[in-house]
């Protein structure tokens, strides 16, 4: 109703010009260019739907306090809205058309933003000439809001995988984090199966099925589910059957827990089952629910695969970026993002000793706040280390069809772990991922 | 006496074991909502002291836990009262009324119990945007108020209805709207209380379709907080299992509250 009662006074009030641009908004307007800095608004309210507020609902009200100390009349509306939620709504206001309905601005996974950008160009605007410095952010990450050239995220939640290992089970089989570091996959199995003789624990877990540690293997190497023109690229791709015969031999040495469910995985780690963790950064939010291993953590960068050209320690799996929606508020939607997510390093000091919530925007690591020692983690300045793996992440092709290409992969998993061909199993895979993208 | 008790031994081992199955999943979640999330992750099988803790966490949470409440409860109530109401006419009036179309017509709604939900959710939406009520509880209510499954159950109850009963009342003169309240209806006291029970319940649970046209938090239900809950990077198991308790409590105070005219109800509906 509200909308609909802005919308009625924009039509009667402003001139015709910003009628013209309210209207791209029912045409699919995501393709014109944001207008200039004069024609900013100063007042209004931002309508947000974002999830977790813990982290991003957060970072989205301290964003809000940053701004307004230049626009004291730009509010937030910040709905919280679960990711499945915001994809069943995306889709809803898509289909019926129903665009009034939309936020200003959404979070989206960095995994979802290609095939709904893809699929529902109607729902987003592109960043054009918000002011926004995408040479500022990895070149990875701002791979996964690009489409057709034009950039329609400002990335935000930091998807850096690491590795977080218990250094008081690694001291009783006589290693160090240092043993760990800058290593590959054949070296980590072969010292993994020692902490595993000497302690009885492995090193990682994971669920059943769950192509977690696969994308990260395979984005390690700058690998992926697709060709660079979006096409299906499961059969014979040597980086993913490299990384597929990494995994097989890790869940062979039995240094991988394999658990049912996300919950039980958690359990795994902070009921000391397993001595360490591999995934996005952001795990480590989870990991410090145990109060009592604090000082007994340390993050380090993952292992590489061997024989692969373009192999790195480095490699991410989630994250998100924030989309605009062609809406009346997008010139102000993106200025707030460029001032904020993508140009305040006041707010990511704020956010990130509070939430953990670790910058993607790269002049904020220069702050001393991502300098400061964690003492979870024995003391060390793990922040500024993930910063700096963030920016060695492989960039790949992340493809409109990525949870597809994961799913087919993860049938693929069970059987090349009960000993099936790889190669078999992957033209299989490939054939179901053609299917879906059909 | 021994014989028997004995014969019955095995019978009695294997409900015991039955219930305790039953049972456990609400022992669990009642216990887990005292302990910490730490706790609940480690299977901690006994009493904590974090009920405090986690209600103080519950209370701080983006959306107040009581609008939520209070939300669910209007859009339960609502829900079930006019459910109630309109498909025991329609019941009512398949089954006492004759026309030469009802039996088809009756047909035409039990194949749309086939029709699954999400396949006119996008309809709906667009029809609701379309009306500006979006946001609003009679977006929720309307859509679950006639369902052919309620229908098809009051049918079923009024074909159990003496109809010397109505043409004793057509004849003292009562009008057909006074017959279907003063005397229907207090006779169909266990199928409405079936009908309730299960109403109740469905408008309580329901997930999906408030979650699409309910947009903004201070129209939340609580289904949704606890979705909300779960959403974050960071579970608080200990949080989470207090919400699902407070959540739980009205539709077993439904229940029970029901229990005996809804045991009735059921069975009379299958008679």
């Amino acid at each position: 109703m509200y909308n609909l009662n802005r919308r009625l006074l924009l039509g009667l009030g402003l001139s015709a010009a910003a009628v013209g641009l309210a209207g791209c908004g029912d045409d699919g307007g995501g393709t014109d260019e944001p207008v200039a800095s004069e024609d900013i608004p100063k007042s209004g309210t931002i309508t947000v739907w974002c999830w977790d507020p813990a982290f991003n609902l957060y970072s989205m009200k301290e964003a809000e306090k940053v701004y307004q100390k230049t626009s004291p009349d730009v509010k937030l509306n910040i709905v919280e809205t679960p990711w499945d939620d915001v994809q069943t709504k995306l889709t809803t206001i898509a289909q019926s058309k129903a665009f009034d309905q939309l936020p200003d601005i959404f979070l989206c996974q960095n995994n979802a933003f290609q095939k709904n950008v893809e699929n529902y160009p109607d729902l987003f605007a592109d960043f054009g000439s918000s002011g926004i410095k995408y040479d500022e952010f990895p070149e990875g990450v701002v791979g996964y809001s690009k489409f057709d050239d034009k950039n329609w995220g400002c990335p935000f939640d930091n998807g850096t995988a690491v590795n977080a290992l218990r250094t008081d089970i690694l001291e009783q089989a006589g290693f160090t984090v240092e043993d760990f570091t800058d290593i590959t996959w054949t070296d980590f199995i072969a010292k993994g199966k020692e902490v595993l003789g000497k302690t009885g624990k492995g090193l990682m877990s994971g669920e059943v099925g769950s192509p977690d540690i696969l994308s990260i293997m395979l984005q390690s190497a700058g690998g992926s589910f697709f060709t660079e023109d979006g096409k299906a690229n499961l059969k014979d791709n040597e980086k993913l059957i490299k990384s597929l015969e990494a995994y097989r031999d890790i869940v062979a040495a039995k240094i991988f827990t394999q658990v049912n469910s996300w919950d039980e995985y958690i359990a795994t780690f902070i009921n000391s089952k397993v001595g360490g963790v591999i995934n996005g950064v952001w795990i480590l939010g989870s990991v410090q629910t145990a109060k009592d291993q604090s000082g007994k953590w340390a993050v380090t960068n993952i292992p590489k695969l061997d024989g692969v050209d373009g192999a790195t320690n480095y490699s991410a799996n989630g994250g998100s970026s924030w989309a605009i929606t062609p809406k009346d508020n997008k010139v102000l939607a993106a200025d707030f993002l460029a001032k904020t997510f993508a140009g305040s390093k006041e707010l990511y000091e704020t956010i990130l000793p509070k939430a953990g919530a670790l910058a993607n925007w790269i002049p904020a690591a220069d702050s001393a706040v991502y300098k400061e020692p964690q003492e979870y983690f024995g003391g060390d300045a793990i922040y500024s280390k993930v910063v700096d793996y963030a920016q060695k992440v492989p960039a790949m092709a992340p493809g409109a069809y990525y949870y597809e290409a994961r799913d087919a992969v993860a049938a693929a998993i069970p059987k090349i772990i009960a000993g099936g061909d790889i190669k078999a199993a992957l033209e299989e895979a490939h054939k179901t991922l053609e299917f879906a993208m059909n | 006496m021994t014989r028997t008790s004995l014969r019955r031994l095995p019978g009695y081992i294997f409900l015991t074991i039955a219930a305790i199955v039953s049972v456990f999943p609400l022992y669990f979640m009642l216990v887990s909502a005292t302990n910490t999330s730490r706790e609940v992750i480690s299977s901690k099988l006994t009493p904590g002291g974090n009920l405090i803790n986690n209600y103080n966490a519950l209370m701080a949470s983006q959306q107040s836990l009581w609008v939520a409440f209070r939300q669910s409860t209007i859009i339960a109530v609502v829900t079930t009262v006019l459910a109630l109401l309109i498909c025991s006419i329609a019941g009512y009036g398949f089954e006492v009324f004759h026309s030469r179309g009802k039996d088809r017509l009756m047909a035409v709604l039990l194949l749309a119990i086939m029709i699954p939900f999400a396949a006119t959710m996008i309809p709906l939406f667009q029809m609701f945007a379309g009306l500006n009520m979006v946001n609003s509880v009679m977006a929720v209510v309307l859509p679950a108020v006639a369902t052919p499954f309620l229908i098809l159950l009051f049918r079923q109850s009024a074909r159990n209805f003496p109809h010397e009963i109505i043409e004793a009342a057509r004849i003292d003169g009562l009008s057909e709207i006074a017959i279907f309240f003063k005397i229907f209806i207090p006779t169909m006291r266990s199928a409405y209380a079936a009908a309730a029970v299960i109403t109740f319940m469905a408008a309580w649970n329901n997930f999906l379709w408030p979650k699409v046209i309910l947009i903004n938090s201070q129209f939340q239900t609580i289904p949704m907080m606890i979705s909300n809950l779960t959403a974050g990077y960071v579970t608080d198991f200990g949080v989470l299992m207090l919400a699902v308790t407070i959540a739980t409590l009205p539709t077993i105070f439904v229940f029970l509250a029901l229990q005996r005219v809804f045991a009735e109800g059921i069975t009379g509906a299958i008679k």
